[in-house]
């Protein structure tokens, strides 16, 4: 008698099956579709990667029926995107809020690249701290999968034994491996593109590379820190090119927190930053100088 | 820790694997093959009805390719073999051999659900009776019957488990496994194996 096994199979398959009924698939790009999950009445969460233009959305519904979907809003930084569909009797996924899941949690993600729902199963592999995407957009916990990922997986839900969805699987975020944004990171994005129609980052339209300030330079100007980054490229007119940053400065700190590699400045720019003027400390013809910026709103496209 | 339901899951995990491999064959391509050298696939054991004393073995057609070809049973017997079925389309090549041995699969015919756990045994790389454990990826589709159905499963298999059982959590065969996709392994369901078997025997009833 194999009881045990067959509950644990048996209950898999009902997971499988009640979260499937939140699981889209998203017609927004040629060749195969992606997915989608329903987060709550009308509103779908996707991949901004997967979704290939703006208007002409298609989803497919459970059921097999397809109906027209709006695009509300997408953020390539978290690799998300928010689509509204309105009038559907769609169940909402149901979402476990408990913090991030443990490593070696038996895991399944869920794609519906069509009218079938498709799964794969495996175990969380990592969890780490907050991190940050190549496009400065904030995560709030690292989790890594050692799961095989099929096409048209991105945008689908990852589940717990029990059918709570974890959050969103992307293959786009790091380098094609999988890799799951939690549902606190969803919910925080959804809710501002659901709002604004993108995420709001500030700007200082500056393009830097890490530097080396010379030993003998940096003992003379007293660094605590020797390392800077140099302004290689200013966009005219932007933010710091109006607040007399020069090309060839070395920014040390920012709003008081120094500054020695691109991702410390990404760091600095949230949104809440617009229009807020900061202190910036560079080295300018071998001497400390403090500039007042104010950054921007980031346009479309724009790291820093 | 006490862990009483991992204890007990791999327990039955370790029994659902001995039943299979307890109907699992090693299948090599000819008469004369060389008692170390690995076998070509792997085959199952499968009800003769009937036939008396001759046991049935289903495989791959890729698995095995003239009219003779030779089975090792779990008990350590390696017997001569006879091609009587072979369909390239669905990859199913049935064999008979002489036999005392009554023993053979056990079917299941319900629907498979997805995520639904299966579990395939074969015989890769030289190694005998090699388990994989995974998951249904797609439930079948019933729709069109014309084109060959395929049972997919998110399970990693190697050559070898050619022809083997892939198998559902109390031991019952689901299908033949027949190829591998990337990381989907592809099976020939039972259904598929049981109607071909029919029409393949017709004649020579």
């Amino acid at each position: 008698m194999t009881a045990l096994l067959e509950s644990l199979s048996n209950e898999l398959a009902a997971a499988v099956e009640t979260a499937g009924r939140a699981v889209v698939a998203i017609h927004a790009r040629r060749r195969i579709p992606a997915s989608g999950v329903s987060w709550r009445p009308g509103v779908i969460v996707a991949t901004n990667h997967t979704i290939r233009r703006d208007d002409n959305i298609t989803v497919t519904l459970p059921d097999g029926t397809s109906a027209p979907a709006t695009l509300a809003g997408r953020d390539p930084s978290t690799d998300l995107a928010v689509l509204k569909l309105p009038g559907q009797s769609l169940a909402s996924a149901s979402l476990r809020r408990d913090g991030p899941p443990r490593v070696g949690e038996l895991v399944i993600a869920l794609g519906r690249p069509g009218a079938r729902l498709t799964a794969s199963w495996g175990i969380v592999s990592g969890v780490a701290g907050p991190w940050r995407t190549w496009q400065g957009g904030e995560i709030d916990s690292l989790l890594r999968l050692d799961l095989s990922i099929y096409d048209g997986f991105s945008g689908g839900p990852l589940i717990d034994a029990a059918g709570r969805v974890l959050g969103i699987n992307t293959s786009g975020l790091a380098r094609g491996a999988p890799v799951t944004i939690p549902v606190t990171t969803v919910d925080r994005t959804a809710a501002e593109l659901l709002e604004r129609g993108s995420i709001r980052r500030a700007y200082l339209g500056i393009g830097t590379q890490p530097v080396r300030v010379p030993q003998s330079l940096a003992r003379r100007l007293e660094l605590t820190n020797a390392m800077g980054l140099l302004i290689a490229s200013v966009e005219p007119g932007g933010p710091a090119d109006r607040d007399g940053v020069l090309l060839g400065d070395v920014l040390l700190a920012l709003d008081g927190a120094e500054v020695s590699d691109p991702t410390d400045l990404l760091a600095k720019l949230g949104g809440d930053r617009v229009g807020r003027t900061v202190a910036a400390r560079v080295i300018r013809g071998g001497q400390v100088k403090t500039l007042q910026v104010t950054p921007g709103e980031r346009p479309e496209r724009r790291a820093a | 820790m006490r862990a009483i339901t991992t204890s007990g899951l791999a327990e039955e995990l370790a029994t659902v694997v001995d039943e299979l491999r307890a109907v699992t064959v090693q299948v090599w391509a000819d008469a004369q093959h060389g008692t170390d050298a690995a076998a070509s696939g792997a085959g199952v054991l499968w009800d003769p009805q009937g036939s008396n004393g001759r046991g049935l073995v289903i495989t791959n057609a890729h698995v095995v390719r003239g009219a003779q070809a030779t089975v090792g049973l779990g008990d350590g017997a390696v017997l001569p073999a006879r091609v009587v079925a072979r369909d390239r389309k669905r990859d199913l090549a049935a064999l008979e051999f002489e036999s005392s041995s009554a023993m053979f699969a056990q079917l299941r015919e319900v629907p498979l659900q997805v995520g639904e756990l299966v579990i395939a045994v074969g015989h890769p790389g030289g190694l005998v009776g090699v388990a994989a454990l995974g998951i249904v990826h797609v439930a079948e589709d019933g729709r069109d019957d014309r084109r060959p159905r395929w049972i997919r499963a998110d399970l990693r298999l190697a050559p070898g488990f050619s022809g083997g059982p892939l198998a559902d959590m109390s031991g019952k065969v689901i299908g033949i496994n027949a190829m591998v996709h990337g990381s989907l392994a592809l099976a020939v369901p039972v259904t598929t194996v049981e109607s071909w078997l029919r029409r393949a025997q017709a004649p020579a009833a």
